[in-house]
């Protein structure tokens, strides 16, 4: 997981970072598939002209790479680059067929066999084989053995889950072929590099292997133009997918066209074009005017809804999404250190008023978030913060009242020790500046805050200092700013594990507990999707009990489309609305 | 007069030069450009380092100044922080903003100049009052709010009244344009219509206003008063002796208002989605990208110092009696 920046980009799509839970089968099962790699809604024709609202540019073309890794590219590449799973709608990961058509899990240690659809090819004809997913290995291994050209350091977005696997080996090349022999340049001797079936080992076990290999780069492409900046336009940016990119305008536009060489089902849509825009507000006018056709702004608020409401000939949904802003409770400062002042906080805090005041404001049905593993739209969650969900103002003050903090005659607690002893309970919150959610999210916890006898100041940060500096340096004794998940759940760990641990690196809080590092490692090497769910919601109950956090609530996604179209599906995950854009089309008349 | 140009030249470049040491110290001052990427601990350490070498970031300062100033003197700009080069992408913002400025920019000052002059030679009748309050209008009115009642209220029921897309409101042209250059250039008309008419109307309000009081204080001048007593013919009057000392001051305005909007329509930029300068300075510095907001800076104030050069050399055409010795 990372905090909520979309303009920095997210976490390539199936989830580099991260995670995973329904993926992880049992041994030696094989995955859900799905045959068409989307789902559909209703009979549409062949061809046609879709244009989308971008609200990025962007950075280049390799998203595996940390300068591209956005969540405008994950959407274009959803179509081009091999995905041997795609996360649907309902936030699963299912197995790609046309691409792959088995993949299984199993063995001590973890062996995972990939078999490749023996028509794969990339769109200038090269077979998709084992050295794909060598090469895709090395480059984001983080072993300063594989260098990319020039003897470069490979720039890789993430190296989870790639830095425990042991080998990645080939096997069964098309039609009963030798092996390649494989070369000491390609650093693929003796491992079958042009075999249709992948053998991957992990010197670990790693519950989200379905998040690994998503947005497969053509090895033989980024051995000629480099890994990390060779992927700059269309040339070398070649499909392995239903579409690929006809052309690319800088800050403008991309348009994917249907790939010849796609081996499958090929999209419905003649063209699919991804439109930029400066400033989302901007991509209802064009909607309007039908210079796009369908739209996913950034920035959900009552503008943009009630604007897009008065556009005629199309549908509007807002989804809960894989989003969720919380309460980070800094435990390196004196007072928040003391678990009843954090849980006074808790009880202090209405979410549901907050809820109220802003994001409910463009969707219905928003609850407080009970869990920090799942979120509530995703079949594991669990409400294991219940008993913060009514606001008890009276608890949070016995709470204060037992540490030995006095009420003074201006109605806040003073603590009896420490750097405000004598003095009247005062924490900041901050957030990132220029947030009129977080800013109102803010004011109302201040209010609420001086109910139960605690001052609130504010202090907010443009999104650099807060994320890249205060944040990571624990300068903040309260900080409001959302995480944004994929399905795969063990990217938890890195933020709840303890932060003594040097692999708990987001872990900002200065949290620590053996028993919550025990559960995450468990889940996170989980064997069964059921013990991963069970592991992760017994280790969010623990946060609950030492409340590390709080989460408020699930930030709504919106999207609008004409309806001319069909098999739009919004998917709120980081795939992206394209997720199954090789299903959409005009509908049939 | 050649002697006075070299003379500025030779102070624009030394002021120039300071102006590039001054910038230079304040943007690397300004904050780690790799913060965020060092927030993110899924990027490998080593990553960070390699960006770190790219950029110069572990180099003493004044080295990192020499770097980059020696090889901006010849147009390198260096790499920004995602690993591309600099350059390529001035050059293409810049051609943007040209695009939409330039045009803007000379129907502004027709209009302008007509407008002024219009309003001034019928002082306190109804024609002076419609162009004084429209132009106030426009002037105070601000640039988004143009744009947005441009799309709203003129481009969409246009387009659905006739059931094609006649205005378009977001970007520089269609995507999926080809063809030859004559071909292209209804599209591309289309989408620089409405940036362009908002230019407009922001740009020519405040130098009509001025122009037609410069036109007023002209014709109340001694020199004007005896050209009409010695029976001159009124056109006469006005272009040889009104016209041509009225543009003076309206000339440093334009002058300096065309190379501050060279710098980047920021506002309009955003509004209709044209990638200029301006977007891509805003973007540099959200996203401390040294090397943009430096090849920025150092582009933008090229352009003033140009500019103040080009309205000191128009003054002394229009006024004979400016002398520069």
């Amino acid at each position: 997981m990372r905090p909520s920046r979309r303009l920095v980009g997210v976490v390539a799509a199936i989830g580099l970072a991260a995670i995973t839970l329904a993926a992880c089968s049992s041994n030696n099962s094989s995955s859900s598939t799905t045959s068409s790699g989307g789902s559909t809604t209703g009979s549409v024709r062949t061809g046609g002209t879709l244009t989308m609202g971008l609200d990025e540019n962007l950075a280049g073309f390799n998203i595996n790479t940390s300068a591209a890794s956005e969540y405008v590219l994950q959407e274009i590449l959803d179509q081009v680059w091999p995905q041997p799973f795609i996360v649907n709608a309902a936030l699963k990961p299912v197995l790609n067929t046309q691409l792959i058509t088995s993949a299984t899990s199993g063995g001590s240690p973890q062996a995972v066999t990939y078999v490749i659809n023996p028509k794969a090819v990339w769109q200038d004809g090269t077979p998709i084989t084992a050295d794909d997913f060598i090469y895709n290995w090395q480059a984001q291994s983080g072993n300063s053995t594989y260098t990319d050209i020039g003897g470069a350091t490979y720039d890789a977005a993430s190296s989870s889950g790639y830095n425990q696997i042991a080998t990645v080996t080939g096997s069964n090349p098309t039609g009963g072929a030798a092996c390649d022999p494989g070369s000491a340049a390609d650093r693929n001797v003796g491992l079958c590099p042009n075999g249709r079936t992948v053998t991957v080992k992990y010197t670990t076990p790693f519950a989200d292997w379905q998040s690994l290999f998503g947005n497969l780069v053509p090895a033989h492409i980024a051995r000629t133009v480099g890994w990390n900046t060779g992927f700059a336009g269309p040339a070398q940016t070649i499909s392995g997918s239903w579409y690929e990119i006809q052309s690319y305008t800088a800050n403008q536009s991309v348009v994917l066209v249907r790939n010849p060489s796609y081996w499958g089902t090929p999209g419905k849509l003649d063209k699919i074009v991804f439109q930029f825009f400066s400033d989302d507000t901007q991509e209802v006018p064009a909607l309007q005017n039908n210079e796009v056709q369908l739209i996913n702004p950034a920035t959900v608020n009552t503008a943009i809804t009630q604007s897009a409401a008065q556009v005629p000939n199309t549908t509007k949904v807002t989804v809960p999404g894989l989003e969720f802003e919380h309460l980070d409770f800094n435990e390196a400062d004196p007072y928040l250190a003391k678990l009843p002042v954090r849980q006074a906080i808790a009880y202090g805090t209405n979410r549901q008023e907050i809820i109220s005041h802003t994001v409910g404001e463009v969707a219905s049905g928003i609850v407080p978030l009970g869990n920090r593993m799942f979120v509530a739209s995703q079949p594991q969650y669990v409400n294991d913060g219940s008993q913060y969900d009514t606001v008890n103002p009276s608890k949070a003050e016995s709470l204060l009242s037992g540490l030995g903090f006095k009420k003074a005659s201006d109605g806040y607690f003073q603590p009896n020790y420490g750097p405000q002893s004598g003095q009247d309970l005062t924490f900041t919150i901050q957030s990132t500046s220029g947030n009129s959610t977080r800013a109102q999210t803010e004011q109302l916890f201040q209010a609420q805050m001086k109910a139960i006898g605690i001052k609130i100041n504010i202090q907010n940060y443009d999104a650099n200092t807060f994320f890249g500096t205060n944040l990571p340096n624990g300068t903040y004794q309260i900080a409001e700013f959302a995480w944004v998940s994929t399905p795969f759940p063990s990217g938890n760990q890195s933020i709840y594990c303890s932060y003594t641990s040097s692999s708990c690196g987001q872990n900002w809080l200065h949290y620590a507990n053996p028993a919550e590092d025990k559960l995450l490692a468990a889940g996170s090497s989980a064997t069964s999707a059921s013990q991963e769910t069970t592991d992760f919601n017994q280790a969010d109950k623990l946060l609950w009990n030492d409340m590390a956090t709080l989460p408020l609530y699930q930030k709504p996604q919106y999207f609008a489309w004409s309806n001319k179209y069909g098999n739009v599906i919004p998917n709120a995950s980081t795939t992206g609305v394209p997720w199954n854009a090789n299903l959409w089309g005009l509908k049939a008349s | 007069m050649l002697a006075y140009i070299l003379r500025r030249l030779v102070i624009s470049i030394f002021v120039l030069f300071l102006a590039t040491i001054l910038v230079f110290l304040l943007v690397a001052e300004s904050g780690d450009p790799l913060a965020l990427l060092r927030a993110n601990p899924k990027i490998p350490h080593r990553v960070i380092l390699a960006r770190e070498n790219l950029l110069h970031l572990n180099d003493p300062l004044y080295e990192r100044y020499w770097i980059w100033f020696s090889h901006a003197i010849h147009g390198d700009f260096g790499n920004t922080v995602a690993g591309q080069a600099v350059r390529p992408q001035l050059v293409s913002h810049l051609l943007v903003t040209l695009r939409m400025v330039i045009l803007a920019t000379l129907i502004s000052i027709v209009l302008a100049l007509a407008v002024g002059v219009y309003a001034a030679l019928r002082q306190g009748k109804v024609a002076d009052h419609v162009a004084t309050v429209t132009n106030f209008l426009f002037l105070a009115a601000p640039v988004f709010v143009v744009g947005l009642l441009l799309k709203e209220f003129v481009a969409i029921p246009i387009n659905e009244h006739l059931n094609r897309i006649v205005f378009y409101t977001n970007g520089e042209q269609s995507p999926t344009l080809s063809g030859s250059f004559f071909s292209r250039l209804p599209d591309y008309a289309a989408h620089t219509a409405l940036p362009t008419i908002t230019l407009i109307l922001v740009s020519y309000s405040s130098w009509a206003i001025y122009q037609r009081a410069s036109i007023l204080e002209t014709l109340d001048s001694d020199h004007v008063r005896l050209a009409r007593s010695k029976g001159i013919s009124p056109r006469r009057v006005l272009m040889r002796h009104v016209f041509r000392n009225a543009l003076i001051p309206v000339t440093t305005v334009i002058a300096l208002d065309f190379a501050a909007i060279l710098g980047g329509a920021l506002i309009t930029e955003i509004v209709f989605g044209w990638q200029g300068l301006g977007i891509w300075f805003l973007n540099g510095v959200n996203g401390l990208d040294i090397n943009i907001t430096l090849a920025y800076l150092l582009v933008t104030a090229t352009f003033v110092i140009l500019f103040n050069l080009l309205a000191d050399i128009i003054y002394a055409f229009l006024d004979p009696r400016i002398r520069y010795d």
